[in-house]
């Protein structure tokens, strides 16, 4: 019954490690830009499991305890504000291109 | 007192080069009294020279004054026995009188403390006279030094002098003479006191005359620079002082012939004389080394090494007290024309010691090399199967120091300068051109005569009497009047010379006086006449006795004198006395040599006597007499002023009265000229003296004043002196015969006088046109050659200069720093492709940055967990 | 023991559950190029993280997760995906080109992660996890109170620490107050950025207007 082989931090760790990576991949390739804030949300989850993880009582003995939890309430504040500010930024871009495709945004090629 | 004549004759040399100084310094603001200044200097150093002349009259007034009809009793004095041990002193001389054995030491001479002429000689206190029985009344020089320039080793450089009566005759005469001609020249020149003087033999190209500012002040520093150099000349103690002063007035000659630099004729005639002068110089450089090398020293008479022990002067070496003066060869010289066998007996006998043991000590060695010398040394004239060491390099000095002595004094071949020389002003050829610079040769020959081998004294009578002749025929067909008397001047030297080389040598010093006199009046009136007629040309002279009578009398007088006139037996004019010596003497040489050649000295002088008289008259005739020749110069002739003919009057004085002798019941003993010249007569001097060489005989000179001699050629000498007049008179006076008729006959004779023997064309052809084809060629080789290699070379320089510049200038540094440029361009352009703006772009390169950053560092860092486990 | 057996056994079925859904889901915002589809599948995916929160003992902060970022975050980029949802934009399909570069790389980094977080042997030692379940009281496991406290300051949880631990004993207040000053910031920037202008409209020759400030 490896299935049910007891949850540790590793597993935990992968979860965060899928989420973020895919967080990354959708920045790498969406078009749309809220597309891409997404990309931004996931990133950000995975780094919240990560330290969720590390900061479970049940998980190990000599875990980050509060810490953890304390620093994965602030990314979610951040990433809050964050995302209003990006969303602002986003229709901006949509009122003055009148698009949201981001590789319509080029403007500053060297 | 007489140790107060070296300060007092230094003085009288110097002082002439205060006021060169004076002059040159301040000449534009002294003007007209730069004349005052130059005058004042030598009537000064005239004056001195006078005291001198009293002051050693009266030193040495036993032996000028002699008492006891010409015996002298003065006590012995063993102190001069001691005291000296040179040449000076011939104490083992039975004959010779001195007043002190001495020897010159710094500036005063320890004879000071026998001032009066109380220091006799040896025992012999009775007569002077010499071992040949002659009478013979000598006067030591004094000889000493002023300063000591150099020492090298055991040569020594200094300025010293070395007084005789000689020296003190010759600075009066010459200071006397400077003196009356700086006054003449103050008339003369007066022209060259203006500000602007108009020069009429210099045109301009557009024909007009040249006008430049008066130069009076530097005629009188260049007279005075002459004046301090002659007497230095006179003064000198060794032959390397007697050198830089011969340069000396060398330059000077220079100067003043060319005065007038303006004109070609002058400019070109003051090179010449220098030239031709330096290339006597050259024989007589050749001739101090002789000398140099071989006796090591330059010194006439005797000096003190820096140790103190006295060292012998050339007369000493030349002819030792020892051998009672005689000639001997030096030692130096032989020692340096035997040095090979010298050196191979002193190697011999180092071997010989060493086989024993010892080895050669100096004493030893310097007292073998003396032997050798010694025996080696052959003055022998009977022995003609040994070599003679050291006797020709003799003959070699000699001959060298003679050709100095054959520049300066115009003698046969190099007298082609003295006529060029009359281009100068008249002064400078009374002063410089006949009295005193050309005498400088005759007086060296007669200072240096002790160290004359005969055969060189041969030479000299050779090319004197060569001389005499060839001078003596030029002049009889010269038209300009200064040429005439410098032609006159050449053959009086020749003369002079001749005296010198068969014997005569108080003869030929006495003729020196005597001509200094009466061609220096003789220029001077020429001057006069010059300088009243604007013309040097005869031919355009005529009867000006009338215009200027004192010029035309003082002349006859200097012609009567230069002629030898004078009444037979009786008296006569300073010339007669001097004349007549010489030819008795050449007369005496003949008679006792009894050869033909030996007959061409005495019957050339004769004739050249007879020439001399008729030449001298004609230029009388046709200058003073007969009716004028071109009259517009008649009316325009003015008799001079006063500054030009009481040095005239003055001169004709003395030419007429400096041969006397006062009457003898004056008591005056030697107090003449002759006898005066006697008492410097060189020791050793007296008796026949044989060539080694050659096979003549010189006789002594006392012996031509016997009445054998005498009497025929007093006669003779009379006759040749009226013959010369008389046919003058036919010619130019009394125009009985027609020069011009004798012309046209003898055109190629003619011809050949007038143009002085061709002299010149033939040195123009042998020496100057090579002089010239060699600096054609040589300008060539400049031009072509080197131009060409120096040109070559900068090209080369530029070529390499612009390759450089292109290739590595251009190319490689240029290059450099364009592709670094063009580099930074391209990679700026190439990272510009990075800034895409895409925004997707920018997020794959934060990850692979991440993911590599990650590598990196997991490279480097080991997990401590991973590490354990 | 069957209790705890069965809630361990529980645990993992749900952690495997939760894990993934959230796995899936994320996988699916990326697959999916319809933007509300990505909209809808990103809630799902984040509502399944909360999930995992729970399981880890930070209920808190699964509950603030779903407050603020599901129901706050989410809505906020689904009003943004509303506004913007013209019918062009809804679907915009990227390249394969850029889709290979980003597998390559995503998957590289993937690859990273994982072999990080399976190499540290106390990370996935059960012994550990059985040990630490077993100290441990449900009722300890509520941590409202506990941060509530250190985000004013002090740490309640650290008293009984030995002393090396204690002195990380300075609470939060400070990171608090300059959390809410940066979202007062982000609150004021984002009301003006976002502020009624005149919209450009898309003509031919694409001339853009520049904004009345």
């Amino acid at each position: 019954m490896t299935l049910l082989a007891t949850t540790t931090v590793s597993m935990y760790l992968a979860v965060g490690a899928v989420m973020f990576v895919t967080g990354v991949v959708c920045m790498a390739t969406k078009r749309n830009a809220l597309g891409i804030l997404m990309g931004i949300e996931l990133v950000l989850n995975g780094a919240n499991i990560n330290f969720i993880a590390f900061g479970s009582e049940y998980l190990r003995p000599d875990s980050l305890g509060l810490d953890g939890q304390l620093i994965a309430l602030f990314v979610i504040v951040l990433a809050a504000g964050e995302a209003a500010v990006a969303l602002a930024i986003a229709l901006n871009f949509y009122n003055n291109h009148a698009t949201v495709d981001v590789d319509q945004a080029d403007e500053l090629k060297g | 007192m007489t140790g107060l004549i070296p300060t007092l004759l230094l003085a009288a040399v110097l002082l002439p080069l205060g006021s060169f100084f004076l002059i040159l310094l301040a000449g534009h603001r002294l003007r007209e009294h730069a004349a005052v200044v130059a005058t004042g200097a030598i009537l000064i150093a005239s004056l001195l020279s006078f005291a001198s002349f009293f002051i050693w009259v009266g030193g040495h007034r036993d032996t000028i004054f002699p008492d006891n009809d010409g015996q002298v009793t003065v006590p012995a004095d063993p102190d001069s026995v001691a005291s000296s041990v040179s040449y000076d002193e011939s104490t083992s001389d039975a004959g010779d009188d001195h007043d002190h054995g001495h020897e010159g030491s710094g500036h005063d001479h320890d004879g000071d403390d026998h001032g009066d002429h109380g220091s006799g000689h040896d025992g012999q206190a009775d007569t002077n006279h010499d071992t040949a029985g002659h009478q013979t009344t000598r006067i030591e020089a004094e000889s000493g030094e002023y300063y000591t320039l150099g020492v090298f080793g055991r040569l020594q450089l200094t300025i010293g002098y070395y007084i005789d009566t000689l020296t003190i005759c010759m600075f009066c005469m010459v200071t006397l003479i400077a003196t009356l001609i700086h006054f003449y020249a103050q008339g003369y020149m007066h022209e060259e006191e203006d500000d602007e003087v108009v020069d009429h033999e210099v045109t301009l190209e557009d024909g007009s005359p040249f006008k430049r500012p008066g130069r009076y002040h530097r005629f009188f520093q260049y007279l005075s620079l002459f004046c301090f150099s002659m007497l230095g000349l006179v003064l000198a103690g060794n032959v390397a002082m007697v050198f830089v002063f011969w340069e000396l007035v060398g330059i000077c000659s220079y100067f003043l012939i060319g005065f007038y630099i303006e004109r070609k004729s002058a400019s070109t005639a003051a090179n010449k004389a220098f030239i031709v002068n330096r290339v006597g110089d050259f024989g007589m450089i050749i001739g101090l080394m002789v000398f140099w090398t071989g006796c090591g020293t330059l010194s006439f008479g005797d000096y003190h090494n820096q140790d103190g022990t006295t060292a012998a002067g050339l007369f000493s070496q030349a002819r030792p007290a020892d051998n009672h003066h005689q000639l001997v060869t030096p030692e130096g010289l032989v020692k340096l024309s035997a040095r090979s066998e010298i050196r191979a007996a002193v190697q011999q006998r180092r071997k010989e010691l060493l086989q024993v043991g010892l080895d050669l000590e100096a004493p030893e060695r310097e007292a073998l090399i003396a032997a050798k010398v010694s025996q080696l040394r052959n003055d022998d004239p009977n022995d003609t199967t040994r070599p003679r060491y050291g006797y020709w390099l003799l003959i070699v000095g000699g001959l060298g120091i003679f050709c100095g002595c054959v520049g300066k004094s115009a003698q046969f071949p190099l007298h082609v300068w003295l006529p060029d020389a009359m281009e100068g002003p008249t002064p400078v050829s009374a002063l410089v051109h006949s009295a005193t610079m050309v005498a400088a040769g005759v007086y060296l020959v007669a200072r240096f005569f002790p160290m004359f081998a005969p055969e060189v004294l041969l030479v000299i009578a050779v090319l004197g009497v060569i001389t005499l002749f060839i001078a003596a025929t030029i002049a009889i067909t010269a038209t300009d009047i200064k040429r005439v008397l410098a032609y006159s001047t050449i053959s009086q030297l020749g003369y002079m010379m001749m005296a010198l080389g068969v014997g005569a040598w108080a003869a030929g010093v006495f003729h020196l006086i005597t001509h200094a006199f009466f061609k220096s009046l003789l220029f001077m009136c020429s001057g006069s006449v010059i300088h009243a007629v604007h013309t040097n040309e005869m031919t355009e002279m005529g009867g000006l006795r009338r215009k200027m009578p004192f010029t035309a009398y003082t002349m006859l007088i200097g012609c009567l004198a230069i002629a030898g006139a004078g009444i037979p037996f009786v008296i006569g004019l300073s010339g007669y006395y001097s004349k007549d010596a010489i030819l008795e003497q050449a007369f005496s040489f003949w008679q006792v040599n009894n050869s033909a050649f030996a007959g061409l000295f005495f019957w050339l002088a004769a004739g050249g006597a007879a020439l001399t008289s008729f030449y001298m008259f004609r230029l009388w005739f046709m200058t003073f007499a007969g009716q004028p020749r071109d009259e517009q110069r008649f009316e325009h002739a003015h008799e001079s002023p006063r500054m030009m003919y009481v040095p005239l009057l003055i001169l004709a004085f003395f030419a007429i009265t400096i041969g006397w002798k006062l009457p003898d019941f004056m008591a005056t003993g030697n107090f003449h000229l002759t006898g005066l010249l006697e008492t410097a007569r060189p020791a050793g001097l007296h008796g026949d003296s044989q060539g080694l060489v050659t096979a003549l005989t010189w006789p002594d000179e006392h012996k031509s004043h016997a009445w054998a001699i005498k009497f025929p050629v007093t006669l003779l000498a009379f006759a040749t002196a009226v013959l010369g007049a008389l046919l003058a008179g036919i010619f130019y006076l009394a125009r009985w015969l027609d020069p011009e008729e004798v012309r046209e006959s003898l055109p190629s004779a003619h011809r050949f006088l007038i143009r002085k023997w061709y002299f010149d064309e033939l040195y123009d052809l042998v020496f100057v046109r090579p002089a010239h084809l060699i600096g054609r060629v040589i300008y060539r080789i400049d031009r072509v050659v080197l131009d060409t290699i120096l040109h070559m070379s900068a090209r080369v320089t530029r070529t390499i200069a612009v390759f450089w510049d292109r290739v590595a200038d251009q190319k490689v540094v240029d290059g450099v720093v364009n592709w670094t440029a063009a580099m930074t361009h391209r990679l700026g352009i190439a990272l510009r492709a990075v800034q895409t703006g895409r925004l997707r772009q920018y997020v794959m390169f934060i990850v692979v940055a991440a993911v590599a950053l990650f590598l990196v560092i997991s490279f480097f860092f080991q997990s401590p967990a991973s590490a354990g486990g | 023991m069957t209790s705890a057996l069965l809630a361990n056994i529980s645990s993992d079925l749900f952690f495997i559950v939760f894990a993934g859904i959230a796995c899936v889901f994320a996988v699916a915002v990326l697959l999916t190029s319809n933007i509300v589809r990505m909209a809808f599948y990103l809630v799902i995916s984040l509502g399944a993280t909360a999930g995992l929160f729970f399981l880890a003992g930070a209920e808190f902060v699964g509950a603030m997760q779903l407050m603020i970022y599901v129901g706050g975050t989410l809505v906020l980029l689904i009003f943004g995906v509303m506004l913007t949802a013209q019918s062009r934009f809804v679907n915009m399909r990227t390249h394969p080109r850029d889709w290979i570069m980003a597998i390559i790389v995503g998957g590289s980094l993937l690859m990273l992660l994982l072999t990080a977080a399976f190499r540290v042997p106390s990370w996935h030692e059960e012994q550990q996890v059985i040990a630490a379940a077993s100290e441990l009281e449900v009722a300890d496991s509520k941590t409202a109170t506990r941060l509530g406290l250190a985000l004013s300051g002090v740490r309640v949880d650290k008293i009984n620490a030995d002393e090396q631990l204690k002195q990380g004993m300075s609470g939060y207040l400070l990171p608090f107050v300059i959390v809410s000053i940066h979202l007062l910031v982000v609150l004021i920037g984002a009301a003006y950025m976002a502020r009624s202008k005149r919209m450009v409209r898309r003509t031919s020759e694409q001339a853009e207007d520049t904004t009345s400030s």
